[in-house]
């Protein structure tokens, strides 16, 4: 019997917590101070499938944010999850996924690998395109939206959501993996491993970036609600209100 | 002006072409076996893919289209493959990417795009130069040409990624993007078996039953196939009828373009109320049975 480990790099961003952003009342404009920062929910998904991987048949996990100050405490709670080793590369100036996809490609080929994971899209811009461009950079097949792997000996198999349909896809070792959802409940780490957790090291490289964007955003608003907010308290007056304009919308 | 568009998902597509049309040339990129019902949306060409098609060599393909027809936009609707695929060409062919448009515009050499940000909380009005985008679902109607597109055929070359099995999905039938009134549940239905309670209610309005993530996701109490949201479908009905549904701004974002919204929630000062033409605020146990009697009457 041969036992196989996997060095396994997981990536993970760091958000604003959107759930707690609000938007000025008279301007929409979005209010980001005093924001605090999460670890967005699909790294979280991410960081417990490399674990799960680790755990069942061996390996190292090595996690990789590119942020900035508040980095280390995301890579805390990662390594209390069960990340072995982390880099936070700093210097993450914003939304453009082109120089995002490059500098962690370019760590990425520093060290040894056979899977990389991360989520599939994030909570706050949703693009998505961070998958298709590392696998671009790095010249690996993409098996995306996972909500399964299942590593074998020099082949990695992954159940993939699509719209309408699901598909089992194959791929050689060293291959990027996108995670949906789906995939698991990541774990809440016990008290001693957040305790240890904060004792560990994390790398900290910084990342010299140029961001040239033909890119100048006009307005960023919160859409206004013209809805008419009739809204009540008493049931033995909404109850008829309700059934005319539902009436109304059956004709 | 010159531009094309891929797709994997058809209905997509012909409402991208339908929108594009009206702005420059189009030609269209899709899987072959998708070919016959897209031929009269106003593509002058339709590039039928041949083949299997994985986020690599149908990259490949497009490339090696856009290569030869030096398009000015590439347009990829946003799907699972679609987002792999923008991710990979806007990487290729080193061009900045401007990723879940909905609204686009020429104006002069520049562009003006609209999206989402912030989770769905604004609306950031962009102009660039940028040439690929990747497009949200439901830009427009979808409505047919008389003009039939010419078919040219394509072969995808062999991916580095191979096809085990297709497991079909039971409940894609739903249609949601057409339902003129869809009852959606959240959360506050408490469990699974209470859908049994509301489908009297769904039955009485003639509706299509929906609903938000945590109960399509993450509870699985509905199919993946009816969640709307920002991560599912975005639907416009005639009337949305929010049921136990806080009005997470993931969810807004899916039924933000309805015409009439109903709210029913016990929490007061749920943001759904703000999102919501008439509501009442209350235990929807009590709530829509009553509805249900009322609407017999």
């Amino acid at each position: 019997m041969i036992y196989l480990t996997y060095n396994i790099i997981v990536l993970i961003k760091q958000i604003l917590d959107i759930d707690q952003m609000k938007t000025n009342s008279t301007t929409g404009e979005p209010i980001t101070d005093g924001v605090p920062m999460r670890v967005e929910n699909l790294s979280k998904n991410a960081i417990e499938a490399a674990v799960r991987i680790k755990e069942k048949y061996g390996g190292k996990v090595t996690g990789i944010i590119f942020g900035g100050e508040q980095s280390s405490s995301a890579m805390k709670e990662a390594y209390a999850i069960g990340v072995d080793d982390g880099i936070v590369i700093k210097g993450y100036s914003g939304r453009n996924p082109a120089l995002t996809a490059k500098v962690l490609s370019e760590k990425i080929k520093t060290l040894q690998y056979d899977m990389v994971i991360l989520g599939n899209q994030s909570a706050d811009t949703y693009t998505g395109l961070l998958p298709g461009k590392i696998s671009s950079l790095l010249g690996i097949p993409l098996l995306g939206n996972a909500i399964s792997i299942d590593p074998e000996e020099k082949e990695v198999k992954v159940t993939r959501v699509l719209e309408d349909h699901n598909v089992v896809l194959k791929g050689s070792y060293p291959v990027i993996i996108s995670v949906s959802q789906e995939i698991n409940e990541p774990r809440l780490p016990a008290v001693l491993q957040i305790i240890k957790a904060g004792k560990r090291e994390i790398k900290i490289e910084k990342a010299a970036v140029t961001d040239a964007s033909s890119i100048s955003v006009i307005s960023d608003r919160a859409p206004k609600s013209e809805r008419k907010k009739e809204i009540y308290e008493d049931q033995e007056k909404g109850i008829p209100v309700l059934t005319r304009v539902i009436k109304e919308a059956m004709l | 002006m010159r531009g094309i568009v891929f797709s994997d998902k058809t209905e997509t597509l012909v409402q991208a072409l339908t929108f594009f049309r009206q702005k420059m040339e189009v030609d269209a990129a899709v899987p072959a076996e998708n070919t016959q019902p897209l031929q009269e949306y106003g593509a002058k060409r339709l590039y039928a893919l041949q083949g299997t098609g994985f986020s690599d060599n149908v990259s490949e393909a497009i490339l090696g289209i856009i290569e030869r027809e030096k398009y000015d936009f590439i347009f990829i609707m946003s799907t699972a493959l679609g987002r792999e695929v923008a991710g990979i060409i806007s990487d290729r062919l080193g061009k900045e990417i401007i990723a879940e448009v909905f609204d686009f515009n020429l104006d002069n050499s520049k562009v003006r795009t609209k999206r989402f940000a912030w989770g769905g909380k604004t609306v950031t009005e962009e102009e660039s130069d940028c040439r690929i985008f990747t497009v949200m679902p439901g830009m427009t109607e979808a409505s047919r040409t008389s003009e039939k597109s010419e078919v040219v055929q394509v072969k995808l070359n062999d991916s580095k990624i191979s096809l085990v099995q297709s497991i079909p999905k039971s409940s894609s039938t739903v249609d949601l993007e057409h339902a003129n009134i869809i009852v959606s549940v959240g959360r506050g239905i408490g469990k699974k078996e209470s859908i049994d309670l509301v489908m009297p209610f769904v039955r009485a309005v003639k509706g299509e039953l929906a609903g938000s993530r945590p109960v399509c996701l993450d509870y699985q109490w509905l199919s993946e196939d009816r969640q709307v949201g920002l991560s599912g479908r975005k639907v416009k009905p005639k009337l949305y009828i929010a049921i136990g549904i806080s009005g997470q701004i993931q969810h807004i974002a899916g039924m933000r373009g309805s015409k009439t919204v109903i709210a029913i929630n016990k929490d007061k000062s749920a943001p759904i109320f703000e999102e919501a033409d008439f509501g009442i605020v209350g235990d929807l146990f009590q709530i829509v049975p009553a509805l249900v009697k009322a609407l017999q009457q």
